[in-house]
């Protein structure tokens, strides 16, 4: 059973990938992927109740699949070194040439390979994992294929692109799962450099020179994390003599020198996860088709980022290296929390915000207490499900109105009420109560309170992100009174998706007093298990659908009450409202009277001219490139900081 | 309920929110005006709030002649004061066009546009004589029941 | 049976009494202003008639999305009430009444109208303003007692003003923004000052005009209520806290012009965190 359900979440992907590369039929591609996506759930959802198990397998359907895994780590370095002669990049040359050498000399002089295995943990971090990668990864595939159909037709395609966009989306989903469930460092190594070469391929799929010149860039500080990775891989090897990820996190605490591998592998982490100073590959990677920002560049992938660092959090409680992780964090939740201040591109935005919430985790994983961790396990659940919606959403906007700019998107509920709900809702789950998000918040302000540098960065960092949200909702939902709005249809395979993801958000909020117990309380056993020094104790009580402890007590069930009841008032309120008299808005009198020039005043010579508004973005004050400069500046020292720190 | 629909009938005249527009006026009215919501006449004794938004006023006190350039913006304010509401005009412009009735830009009165509920003549007239006006406006604001 | 007749207790208080102080409290505050500036002012009960007059107003409306965002400020400065007479957790309570002023912002953003639209940016930023200063205030409560919760404050034996003076401070500046008292009114531009009519409450009328105003007497409760946490000792200590704060809130509105926001965000970033960070480094240290 362990092993089917491995090779549905794992190696599926792949054939699925190859089977949409080959066949140029394109409801035989959606078949595929729709089916693929549902067995994924399936799987996802039946490795609940198995959890946790370990399991290891020599081959699976035949295939030797350890001493295949070398080869295609050697393949894979192989292809970015070319790619970086392709596009006479010398940074990535010398990044993957180095790897070349060291790999060769890992696997050469210091490994035995006598037990050429291939080990998976399924724990619930990376159960938890597994399920967003299957359910919101399968999701956004499916919302892709009607997204994929129009972008060409914008594009004026005479020979789809397709396959090749649809087989590296699905590869990434199989490369995820592995990558959480391996429990071999050099797996899970190649694995993180197989998500960066799906990225580059992704981000480069229209093939414009932005596009070309942003998928390079990623490759390039993708190859950097890589590089820290197989250097933490080696160090690790070298003092531990194991690469187990289970081994190294019992082992770490208590051998000397342990931290700086460590502290590695948090800058691969950090690479990955697009924390400051390495923003600029996420940033540029919004050119590409949202179905891929959606997929890699905010829900699934860059999370591989996050899961390093809370996997390896047990091995370095208490330590100095802690306490940087959780200052870098909390900066970096901070700063770009400041740089989406200033932007009114709706994907720069998302991004932004993404690398922000990601800085939240990280700062999390950081803290290292219980609580913290389940604050950052929320996070990354809620965050997933959330942001995954808003990005459809801005991607089906984009097709419509042509623009990804929010200033474009004033009333956008006359003309999209469906989607535009939808992204209001999206938005207002990412920042206020009984919402999941704000609840991971809450756990972690509350779990940080002490810690006085990490506090202050997470309350001024939590308002600017009220900040950023709140305009946004707030301008698409200007309405006229009496009709007006017209009404909205959708391809099903767009609606579907947006509807689960939308319905996902709320209902999984409902539920999260018991996604605690039942996923966050084994998990922080597991921790106990691993480390028993770390002696953890589950940090809320959950009752009548309650999370309390000494600290605070978040009552998320009776929220809910107030909120269904509140919105079924609210809805009659809103049908009250139907009856009221509807007035011209206030232009000191100036306003025209006529209905075919609404939101005028009569300008000179009698001509009406429509109101503008628009939002503060606040530039004098925070200049984006000034203080991405600042940003990053502190962000390096905070990371030199980090490494030697964990000496 | 009756008693909360007796309160609110009762408040109106306890809480009467005006707006000022000064409609063309020579300033003379409008100095007037604002200086009964100075300490010396203190017009929130009587809850009386001077607010710059049609949307919010109960009481619309209009200064000046109507000429075919404002007439509009007079008609816009009063289209956009909520029922129930009242209208007070103030001084002789207000009240008939006064010395420029006759010019060609000027429509006349304040009532030529919008009805009118209270007239104050003077020119411009006292602070007490507003206060009354307003007063007397008052008392049609609390017979006017929701149009 | 206790804790239900609790619960009941909190949310009789809470929904009903709350209101009707806040709109009393808010009278005093009229009364007290105009007697500053020589006058004699309205009577004690004036917030209650201007509400009354408001809700028996004709409804006028934009659009019905701000009848619901007006609705949804009141519901949820209503819900923070409730848990604080609950002594539930304060950084929940504040989550909570966030939810009210989003929405405020939303209704005012949801019509084009220029007035509107320059007063909920501004009230944004006020928001992001006072919003850091509040959390790190309950999370200097946090390290003096150990708890969120409102009930581990009552615990305590001495008044936590004695541990915690600059972080008064800093709750006193920010429940300034949060009240919109100059020199920080500057989203509503209350009284005489109209530069942008009112601001967020320019396109609210009648009767959502009456129930973002009902809302604000809820407000004003929470905020003394968290006032008065600082001396929760005895009640007259608390009463003498409160009376003295609330008043020196209104002589600042009265003594003060207002400012830019630049000058409000600036000024409560630099003086608040330097505060906050020297009275938390002395807790922890």
């Amino acid at each position: 059973m362990h092993s089917t359900l491995m090779f549905i979440l794992i190696v599926l992907p792949f054939l699925a990938a190859i089977a949409c590369a080959v066949v140029p039929v394109k409801q035989v591609r959606s078949a595929v992927v729709v089916v693929t996506g549902a067995l994924l759930v399936v799987a996802s959802l039946l490795l609940i109740g198995k959890v946790p198990f370990e399991t290891s397998f020599t081959s699976m359907a035949g295939l030797p699949l350890a001493s295949m895994t070398q080869l295609a780590d050697f393949l894979l370095l192989g292809f970015v070194l070319f790619l970086g002669w392709k596009h006479k990049h010398l940074g990535i040359k010398i990044l993957a040439g180095a790897q070349l050498v060291i790999l060769f000399a890992l696997e050469a002089f210091m490994m035995d390979h006598h037990a050429a295995s291939m080990a998976f943990v399924a724990d619930p971090l990376s159960l938890t994992l597994v399920l967003i990668i299957s359910i919101v990864g399968s999701i956004i595939c499916i919302h892709a294929i009607p997204y994929m159909d129009n972008h060409e037709h914008h594009l004026h395609l005479t020979i789809s692109r397709q396959p090749r966009f649809f087989a590296w989306l699905v590869v990434l989903l199989g490369t995820m799962n592995a990558l959480v469930l391996t429990n071999d460092l050099l797996a899970f190594y190649f694995f993180f450099e197989l998500t960066t070469l799906c990225s580059y391929m992704l981000i480069g799929h229209d093939g414009t020179e932005e596009a070309t010149n942003n998928s390079v860039r990623a490759l390039y500080l993708g190859s950097m994390g890589g590089l820290a990775l197989l250097l933490g891989a080696v160090f690790f090897q070298n003092m531990l003599g194991s690469l187990e990820i289970q081994e190294i996190i019992k082992l770490a605490p208590s051998a000397g020198y342990a931290m700086l591998p460590m502290a590695l592998l948090c800058v691969a982490a950090f690479v990955k996860s697009a924390q400051a100073p390495f923003q600029s590959w996420l940033l540029g990677a919004m050119v590409a088709p949202t179905p891929t920002s959606a997929l890699l560049h905010s829900s699934t992938m860059v999370k591989a980022g996050v899961y390093l660092v809370l996997r390896m959090a047990p091995g370095f409680v208490d330590t100095t290296l802690s306490t940087y992780v959780a200052l870098f964090g909390a900066f970096t939740f901070l700063a770009t929390a400041l740089l989406a201040v200033s932007q009114s591109n709706a994907k720069r935005i998302l991004a932004y915000s993404t690398v922000s919430n990601l800085g939240l985790i990280i700062a999390c994983a950081g803290i290292n207490t219980p609580a913290a961790t389940a604050a950052a396990l929320f996070l990354i659940i809620f965050h997933a499900v959330s942001k995954a919606l808003l990005f459809l959403c801005v991607g089906t906007i984009e097709q419509r109105i042509e623009s990804r700019d929010i200033e474009d998107m004033h009333g956008l509920f006359v003309r999209m009420p469906v989607t535009a709900s939808l992204a209001v809702i999206g938005v207002l789950t990412m920042i206020l109560p009984p919402f999941g998000m704000l609840m991971g918040k809450w756990m972690a302000i509350e779990s940080a309170a002490a810690n006085v540098p990490v506090i202050m960065m997470l309350a001024l960092g939590s308002a600017i992100t009220l900040l950023y949200w709140a305009r946004w909702a707030g301008l698409l939902m200007s309405h006229p009174l009496q009709g007006g709005v017209t009404p909205e249809v959708q391809p099903k395979l767009t609606k579907y998706p947006l509807v689960a993801l939308c319905g996902g958000a709320v209902l999984l909020s409902l539920l999260s007093p018991w996604i605690y117990s039942a996923l966050i309380v084994p998990m922080i056993d597991m921790v106990n298990l691993a480390n028993p020094q770390a002696m953890f104790e589950a940090p809320y009580v959950t009752s009548k659908g309650m999370l309390g402890a000494d600290s605070g007590v978040f009552p998320v069930a009776p929220l809910f009450l107030v909120l269904i009841v509140g919105m079924f008032l609210g809805l009659r309120v809103l049908k009250n409202a139907q009856g009221a008299r509807e007035a011209s808005i206030y232009l000191a009198g100036a306003q025209s009277r006529t209905a075919q020039t609404p939101d005028s005043f009569v300008g000179p010579v009698n001509q009406p001219v429509k109101v503008a508004n628009a939002n503060y973005y606040l530039t004098r004050l925070l200049p984006e490139g000034k203080v991405t400069c600042w940003v990053n500046t502190a962000a390096v020292l905070l990371a030199l900081l980090l490494v030697v720190g964990g000496l | 309920m009756q008693a909360i629909l007796d309160f609110i009938k009762s408040s109106r005249i306890k809480s009467p929110w005006l707006m000022h527009f000064d409609c063309g006026s020579c300033n003379g009215c409008d100095i007037e005006t604002l200086a009964c919501l100075t300490p010396v006449y203190d017009v929130e004794r009587f809850g009386i709030v001077n607010v710059g938004n049609p949307k919010h006023a109960d009481i619309l006190i209009v200064s000046g002649t109507v000429n075919h350039r404002n007439k509009k913006v007079l008609a816009n304010l009063y289209e956009q004061m909520p029922h129930p509401k009242v209208v007070v005009a103030i001084g002789a412009c207000g009240l008939s066009g006064g010395v420029f009735r006759e010019a060609p830009n000027v429509v006349g009165g304040i009532d030529k546009v919008i009805p009118v509920d209270a007239y104050v003549p003077g020119c411009p007239p006292k602070p007490e004589a507003i206060i009354d006006g307003v007063v007397l406006g008052l008392q049609k604001f609390a017979e006017k029941s929701l149009a | 049976m206790m804790s239900i007749l609790g619960f009941l207790l909190a949310l009789v208080v809470g929904v009903f009494v709350a209101p009707i102080l806040g709109g009393l409290i808010t009278g005093l505050d009229r009364r007290i202003t105009a007697r500053i500036q020589s006058r004699l002012g309205p009577p004690i009960l004036q917030p209650f008639y201007d509400v009354a007059k408001l809700l028996g107003k004709e409804k006028l409306l934009n659009n019905s999305w701000q009848a619901f965002c007006a609705y949804v400020y009141l519901v949820a400065a209503a819900t923070s009430v409730v848990l604080f007479f609950m002594q539930s957790d304060l950084l929940l309570i504040f989550f909570v009444q966030a939810v009210g002023a989003v929405f405020l912002v939303i209704g005012a953003m949801s019509v084009p109208s220029p007035y509107s639209q320059i007063g909920a940016q501004r009230e944004l930023i006020q928001v992001l303003t006072y919003e850091p200063l509040l959390v790190l205030v309950l999370a200097g409560i946090y390290v003096h007692t150990g708890t969120f919760k409102i009930s581990g404050i009552y615990a305590l034996e001495e008044p936590m003003l004695l541990k915690l003076p600059l972080l008064f401070l800093v709750l006193g500046y920010a429940l300034t923004i949060k009240l919109r008292k100059s020199p920080f009114d500057i989203s509503a531009s209350a009284h005489a000052h109209q530069e942008i009519v009112r601001g967020v409450y320019t396109e609210f009328s009648g009767p959502y005009l009456a129930i973002l105003e009902i809302a604000h007497f809820y407000e004003v409760i929470l905020i003394l209520g968290l006032v008065s946490l600082f001396w929760s000792t005895s009640f007259v200590g608390m009463l003498v806290l409160v009376a003295l704060t609330y008043l020196a809130e209104i002589l600042v509105d009265n003594v003060s012009s207002r400012m830019t926001w630049r000058w409000m965000v600036t000024s409560a970033w630099a003086v608040g965190l330097t505060l906050t960070l020297i009275n938390l480094l002395s807790l922890t240290m």
